[in-house]
């Protein structure tokens, strides 16, 4: 048996999980099918629940001089409609699920969940994104590189919540991205390639590469992209990344498949930024 | 507990819990039956329903996310004038086979219309790519929604 909870606020929510180990319930498109019962059927969960995704203090999206900030159970959609965030924000977020999911499904969520094909984390990941998480004790700020731990594990403690996604506004002028999958919509990414960049006078000035479901986690290296700033050497940078590849074939797709196309789309991604201007 | 929502334009109150799906408590307690389950994880749209006047797919919905807020089913929205020229479309287009995608199609179809500006072909793929029609009639449904585009937009 479970207990369902639905706090009047975030200071309730805090002082709820503060103790009491609960699933953190926004958009639930992810959690909910986790725990598919029959048509009718109150869903099984193998512990308490606490129902957040009306919290409307959880929601917004707003911009200070140095970064972007969106609340957790921002939607999706919300991100997409978004007129403060830019394009390379929003791109990512409109290809995942279909719209029916969208107007559900959370920023907070698909980092909390932390699939393997979460989409929204190659580009949190190359804007050296930061997580506000919180709980009764107090703040913490921590670099989603360091909560992302694995599949499906975060470093997120029982009493926190993710408060605010943190996006630093690098100044970038030029994006690309793709997803691959079987189909266009409702589909788990085999892989995703996200660059994002700076471009100055005909010079990169910043450079950041990630790649998306391929490994347990996402793939990125600064220490290369500070190397490719100097050399524009796409081969020895193709060459570091593949050195870090560690995926295994699975349902989506083989092995082979997945890093073949990955080191091809960035290379060929990183030609045509390079070219661009030269 | 008691919820309270808003279904169909009426305010109702039904004895149910936070976790129950929006899905179940459409069907099973309000005898709503126009909005069908499909696959149960949000890919298909058969479920789809209106809240707060977004589409969102009623077997992921929790009821906690209901309380206080507006539902519109596909008999709901039946009874608009859109709904005809929606309907009419279908059936002039020979856009309904086995017919259990339709009510889902149809809501995705208007969602399309209230996002308001203009519409283009790459727009009607997007609104419609979150069902799913196992007779595989999509070019009848595209042509539908088309159909009704030119309708609607001929009344402006």
């Amino acid at each position: 048996m479970f207990e369902s909870f639905r706090p009047n606020s975030l200071k309730d929510l805090l002082t709820l999980i503060d103790g009491r180990e609960c699933y953190k319930f926004a958009g639930g498109t992810d959690l909910y099918i986790r725990k598919r019962q029959w048509q009718g059927a109150e869903r099984k969960f193998d512990k308490d629940v606490a129902f957040i995704g009306h919290l409307d203090e959880l929601r917004g999206i707003e911009r200070d001089g140095y970064a972007f900030h969106i609340k957790a159970c921002t939607t999706q959609n919300d991100v997409v409609n978004s007129s403060i965030l830019p394009e390379y924000i929003r791109v990512p977020y409109r290809l995942m699920g279909n719209p029916a999911i969208r107007n559900t499904a959370t920023v907070g969520g698909n980092i909390a969940n932390a699939a393997q094909v979460a989409d929204s984390l190659p580009i949190l990941y190359a804007t050296d994104a930061l997580l506000l998480l919180k709980s009764i004790l107090g703040s913490r700020i921590v670099r989603i590189q360091d909560f992302i731990v694995g599949k499906y594990r975060t470093n997120l403690a029982k009493n926190e919540i993710i408060e605010e996604v943190i996006v630093p506004d690098g100044n970038f002028n030029g994006y690309a991205y793709r997803k691959i999958g079987s189909r266009k919509a409702s589909i788990l990414s085999k892989l995703s390639i996200f660059i994002v960049y700076r471009k100055e006078n005909q010079i990169l000035e910043d450079v950041r590469v990630c790649i998306g479901a391929v490994n347990e986690i996402p793939i990125r290296s600064p220490e290369a992209e500070k190397i490719f700033l100097k050399n524009h050497d796409i081969e020895a940078f193709l060459l570091h990344l593949k050195k870090m590849f560690d995926a295994e074939t699975d349902k989506r797709s083989t092995k082979f498949y997945r890093e073949e196309v990955s080191i091809r789309l960035v290379r060929h991604f990183l030609e045509k930024i390079l070219e661009d201007g030269e | 507990m008691m919820i309270e929502f808003e279904l169909n334009g009426e305010k109702v109150k039904i004895e149910s819990t936070l976790s129950m799906r929006l899905l179940d408590v459409i069907r099973n307690d309000f005898n709503l039956t126009g909005t069908k389950e499909g696959c149960s994880e949000g890919e298909c749209g058969a479920c789809i329903v209106f809240l707060d006047d977004q589409i969102v797919n009623s077997c992921m919905v929790p009821m906690s996310n209901v309380i206080g807020r507006r539902i519109e089913t596909i008999e709901g929205f039946s009874k608009t004038e859109r709904y005809q020229i929606i309907e009419r479309a279908f059936i002039e287009e020979g856009a309904v086979q086995c017919g259990f995608c339709t009510p889902g199609m149809i809501m995705a179809t208007e969602s399309i219309l209230r996002k308001g500006g203009p519409i283009t072909d790459e727009l009607i793929k997007e609104g419609l790519s979150g069902n799913i029609c196992r007779c595989t009639g999509y070019q009848t449904i595209y042509n539908a929604v088309q159909a009704v585009l030119k309708e609607v937009q001929a009344h402006v």
